[in-house]
């Protein structure tokens, strides 16, 4: 059975009966989102694989065990579940911080991230570094929009129920995020250019 | 009536959150609005360079993720 045809809240009814092709499409689906999302938050390629792994294995006990009654919510549902954990783990990383390096890796295991490179080139990996940084850059609450609309994939009337604010005040700071994205692109010449960069 | 459209329009625009029956009268303001127009361009290419910095796990973490998954009702057991 093709299961890509089939939406999110489909494929938790098959694997809730024991299909596990249905869970394997889940995980394929989403799992770039996840791993940006969370990424983005603990600024730790490591850190981020083990929080993600965290959160899928939260997943899973939840909806083996019957207690998942998020029908048609699945990708908030789970990226709630990444972000409180990212969340959790960044505050603990206040008190016993990893020396990150500029790619995001931790200095003492960037042999093992050389073997295995991001299938990018040198230049690109210093552009999504860089434009990593810009993110990171932003004002927490513009930050925090911008991750959850863009990679998590929250609506905005979810974003702003998640964030204690009026719908208005979450477009307002989506809007300020890519401006302000925008204005810091320009000052170091990152330009759209599909021909540089093909995807 | 027409309606007034504003840059919070232009966001929800790029990100598919505009009302269905208000696409067609944003796309006709745009036409006429430079400023909502060239905001659009750059919100869209911001947007398209944050595309580009989605990454993904190595491959034995998903690996993890779907062995737990199957040999779940293991766990359970022994616990």
């Amino acid at each position: 059975m093709n299961n890509t045809n089939l939406n999110d809240s489909e494929l938790v009814s098959l694997y809730k009966v024991g299909n596990e092709e249905a869970f394997e499409e889940l995980v394929e689906r989403h799992k770039s989102r996840v791993f940006t999302s969370i990424y983005l938050i603990v600024k730790d390629k490591y850190l981020a694989e083990d929080i993600m792994q965290e959160t899928f294995i939260k997943a899973v006990n939840t909806i083996k065990r019957g207690k998942y009654n998020e029908e048609g919510k699945y990708l908030p549902w789970i990226m709630r579940i990444a972000h409180n954990l990212s969340v959790d783990h960044f505050r603990k990383s206040k008190r016993f911080p990893v020396v990150v390096m500029e790619d995001g890796s931790r200095v003492l295991n960037s042999l093992e991230f050389a073997e295995v490179p991001f299938e990018t080139t040198q230049i690109q990996q210093e552009l999504h570094s860089k434009i990593r940084d810009l993110v990171q850059q932003l004002p927490d609450s513009q930050k925090q929009v911008l991750i959850m609309r863009h990679y998590m994939g929250l609506s905005f009337h979810e974003i702003a129920e998640n964030t204690d604010v009026s719908i208005n005040t979450a477009l307002g700071r989506m809007r300020y995020a890519l401006i302000n994205l925008r204005k810091q692109m320009k000052k170091y010449k990152i330009a759209y250019d599909q021909n540089f960069y093909p995807r | 009536m027409t309606k007034t459209f504003t840059q919070d329009d232009v966001v929800k625009y790029i990100y598919d959150s505009i009302p269905e029956n208000e696409k067609l009268a944003f796309e006709n303001a745009m036409i006429c609005d430079a400023q909502l127009l060239d905001l659009f361009h750059e919100l869209r290419s911001v947007k398209q360079q944050l595309n580009k910095i989605q990454e993904n796990p190595r491959k034995h973490v998903i690996k993890n993720i779907l062995d737990y998954s199957k040999s779940f009702n293991l766990h359970s057991v022994k616990k």
